[in-house]
């Protein structure tokens, strides 16, 4: 192998992969896969929020618990019932109420789940359907919790309390020997004639569905209350309380519609982000290179074997083998965390990788990747070849990278919303953003006409950016001095100084 | 056979011509020494013979080729301005630059080693030169120039810079290649390495040729410089220009004679004879190629 182009090439990949920068960066993306599930698990915190009931009447703050329990409940078959859908193990138990995915589970439905003995019972059944390696169901967190009333809150004045609940909530300093609250709320004796109001105490905005909870509880109670003083029997008002309507839920199963959309676009959107940040790195590693190939003058003696357009490729080549490098490796260490664990990761990256299982828009990704590639390597390239210093190169540096990284969040989020929105698709057809555009939208599906002719305005521009930027970094190797200006780059870039 | 023609090559950097009209050939085999001040012309017109850079007008022929890189391969070319990669090793460094000339990896390292040996660094050879010292980087430097044992070697200023140890191991490495039958054009501003080392030379003054040929060719463009012992002043003397006493020791005095342009001492000295003119010292000076450059390309430039 003694062409120029890969012997240039392969220097420049074994001088930055001598540098210790690179293999940080290399070894960052498994050890953040490595490390991030435990350290989820190290921080995770309950999302639980303990509610003290200070109850005058007697009866409303068993109601208030039952319906918190009962509404958690309906949390975990909903959950569980996602999940038997999306593991296909409803044919674990055809009849259980947690293979209806049809509808909102009414409280019947829920309380005879509690009665079949609930989450336990529905995951021994399922074990049973589930092959020995799948995820387990996690149930969810409940989303409150009623905590004891201290005699001495439960025999304090309305007025005491308003003194001395405030202090309770959530202090800043804590005390450990008394459970941590984040509600209380008192409900007075007579609440049921609307005469004195229930209050509640919280240091921040009343949050939305313990509000509910109350609610629909208390009104309950005071609707019986009036149902009875109306003349009504106590079993005929009793039984208004229960009628509720059924409602049917109609939405796409497990891992579809939008779902599918986000699971679909994880993969497509972390190549994105791959090419994103692999580019700033091997870019700035090769930027580096190159400004000191020329000061320390040791170009002259390069260009007298190889031509300066053999240097350049060769360049080219080097970085995109680095960018590529880094990206197998953080793609095959993914994979290997996909197959070899169980979990989150696991449950994630499998349907992830599914767009790569059509050739189609695995062909298209690495055009885009590779295109992407080439089109910032000749940037940082030609940036390089203008610079005596790092320092000259990041005036040049900065204000592209903020010109072509700052708008990549704004892509993500806008796939995500909506891979097909206009923004995103006029941004598909802009040649500097069309690789981050195109690859993160390449799970949501693209039509084949946008695929053809954002590849072909982007291959024309790179062609037109080794031409144009190809005529600057031959003229400007063997330059020195002064950064060169706009106009003299414009000038170089038209061909009118060259050697 | 030539190894290096110029046949009326210009070269133009936007306004300002850097060479002019230049011709000249080196024949196979010799030491060419490429002569002239700074700015004169001479690294522009070393870079147009490698293709670093292109020739506004002319034609150059380098071992009966047109330039371009398929030539590497019997090429040798140490610039003016050198630098090694940092994080590279000494040996490293050889073999890479031995490979862009067409070696094969096997033939680079073990001519890189042969290299390193004889320049005192064998033991340097996995140091990477950032670790070296500057004269140590210097021979590696020569090394990568020389690695391909070129048919042609084209120095560019090869001494700036090099302390006095390095700058002997050069003209050693130049002899030496010089002997194996290698051609070797080196350009200079410092008129004692081309004098030990020339074969033939030419002397450039911005960008045009003012003169070409061998040493004793160069010293005889300058007019003949006598000193006389005589009693009486030698200015009547046929051929003599100008006569300027020196000195004076028992009744004698010294003569600094110049003589007019072409005139032969050998004349002066029969003329001596037939006229009898006593004398007693009779001594030709012979100028320098450094009162040649100064004569030639003028006072401004020989100074630089």
């Amino acid at each position: 192998m003694n062409n120029p182009i890969f012997l240039v090439a392969a220097r420049e990949f074994r001088q930055i992969a001598a540098t210790k920068g690179f293999w940080i960066t290399l070894l960052i993306i498994p050890l953040a896969l490595a490390i991030g599930p435990i350290a989820g698990q190290l921080m995770q915190k309950s999302h639980t929020e303990n509610v003290m009931l200070i109850d005058r009447s007697g009866q409303a703050a068993a109601a208030i618990t039952r319906r918190i329990e009962l509404d958690h409940q309906r949390q975990v078959l909903q959950s569980l019932s996602r999940y038997s859908e999306s593991h296909d193990f409803d044919r674990a138990d055809p009849k259980a109420v947690w293979t209806q995915h049809d509808h909102y589970y009414s409280d019947a439905e829920v309380q005879a789940f509690i009665a079949s003995g609930g989450a336990e019972h529905a995951k021994a059944v399922l074990s049973r359907a589930a092959p020995p390696k799948t995820q387990p169901f996690d149930e969810p967190d409940r989303d409150y919790r009623i905590v004891s009333t201290p005699p001495a809150i439960a025999a304090a004045s309305p007025a005491e309390l308003a003194k001395r609940l405030p202090g309770l909530i959530n202090p800043p300093k804590k005390d450990h020997a008394t459970e941590p609250l984040d509600y209380a709320v008192y409900i007075p004796a007579d609440f049921a004639s609307g005469r004195s109001p229930v209050q509640l105490w919280s240091d921040g905005p009343p949050p939305g569905e313990l509000m509910g909870v109350l609610q629909d509880t208390l009104t309950r109670a005071m609707r019986l209350h009036f149902l009875e003083a109306q003349g009504v029997k106590p079993q005929m008002a009793d039984a208004a309380q229960l009628i509720a309507p059924m409602i049917a839920v109609n939405r796409p199963a497990a891992g579809k519609g939008h779902e599918q959309v986000i699971i679909r676009s994880i993969l497509p959107l972390l190549v994105s982000y791959l090419l994103l940040m692999s580019l700033m790195l091997s870019g700035s590693w090769m930027l580096q290179g190159t400004v000191e190939e020329r000061s320390n003058k040791l170009i002259e003696a390069v260009l007298a074997c190889v031509s300066p357009n053999q240097f350049m490729y060769g360049k080219l080549l080097g970085t995109i083998a680095v960018g590529l490098t880094m990206v197998a490796l953080w793609v095959t260490a993914a994979i290997v965390a996909a197959f070899a664990t169980q979990g989150m990761i696991a449950d994630f990256l499998r349907p992830a990788l599914e767009p790569l299982a059509h050739p189609g828009v695995a062909l298209a990704m690495i055009y885009y990747f590779l295109a992407g590639y080439l089109m910032m390597s000749m940037i940082f390239l030609t940036i390089g070849a203008m610079s005596d210093s790092f320092r000259d190169a990041q005036a040049y540096l900065s204000p592209i990278i903020l010109v072509i990284a700052m708008p990549f969040a704004i892509i993500a989020q806008a796939v995500l919303r909506d891979p097909n929105s206009l923004g995103i698709r006029i941004m598909s057809w802009i040649p500097i953003y069309t690789p981050f555009t195109m690859l993160a939208r390449m799970g949501a599906g693209v039509s084949l006409w946008e695929v053809i002719g954002c590849g072909i305005t982007l291959a024309a521009f790179v062609a037109l950016e080794v031409i144009f930027l190809g005529r600057v970094f031959r003229a400007s190797l063997l330059g020195a001095g002064s950064k060169p200006s706009l106009a003299r780059i414009g000038h170089l870039m038209r061909g009118r100084d060259s050697a | 056979m030539t190894a290096l023609l110029l046949d009326h090559v210009t070269k133009d950097f936007g306004d300002k011509r850097a060479v002019d009209d230049l011709s000249f050939a080196v024949r196979d085999g010799e030491v060419f020494g490429f002569l002239g001040g700074n700015g004169a012309g001479k690294t522009t017109s070393l870079r147009m013979v490698l293709d670093i850079i292109r020739p506004t007008s002319g034609r150059i022929e380098i071992l009966g080729r047109a330039p371009g890189r398929e030539n590497s391969a019997d090429l040798g070319f140490l610039p003016e301005e050198r630098g090694l990669y940092r994080t590279m090793t000494a040996l490293d460094t050889i073999t890479y630059f031995g490979r862009l000339k067409g070696m094969t990896r096997n033939d680079a390292r073990s001519q890189g080693k042969i290299l390193l040996d004889r320049f005192g660094l064998g033991s340097s050879a996995g140091t990477k030169v950032e670790k070296l010292s500057k004269g140590m980087a210097q021979k590696v430097q020569l090394a990568t120039a020389v690695v391909n044992a070129p048919r042609l070697l084209i120095l560019d200023e090869p001494f700036s810079g090099l302390d006095p140890v390095n700058q002997g191991l050069l003209e050693d490495e130049i002899r030496r290649l010089s002997k194996a039958g290698s051609t070797i054009v080196f350009s200079t501003h410092v008129m004692q390495h081309a004098e030990r080392l020339c074969d033939r030379l030419l002397l450039l003054a911005d960008g045009r040729k003012k003169f070409e040929g061998t040493q004793d060719e160069a010293r005889a463009t300058l007019p003949a410089r006598l000193t006389l012992a005589a009693r009486t002043t030698p200015a009547k003397l046929p051929g003599v220009a100008s006569a300027v006493a020196i000195g004076e020791r028992d009744g004698w005095k010294d003569w600094d004679v110049r003589l007019k342009p072409g005139g032969d001492p050998a004349d002066l000295l029969q003329a001596c004879t037939e006229k009898s003119f006593a004398l007693r010292r009779f001594e030709q000076s012979r100028p320098s190629l450094h009162d040649v450059f100064i004569h030639i390309v003028g006072g401004e430039e020989g100074r630089a």
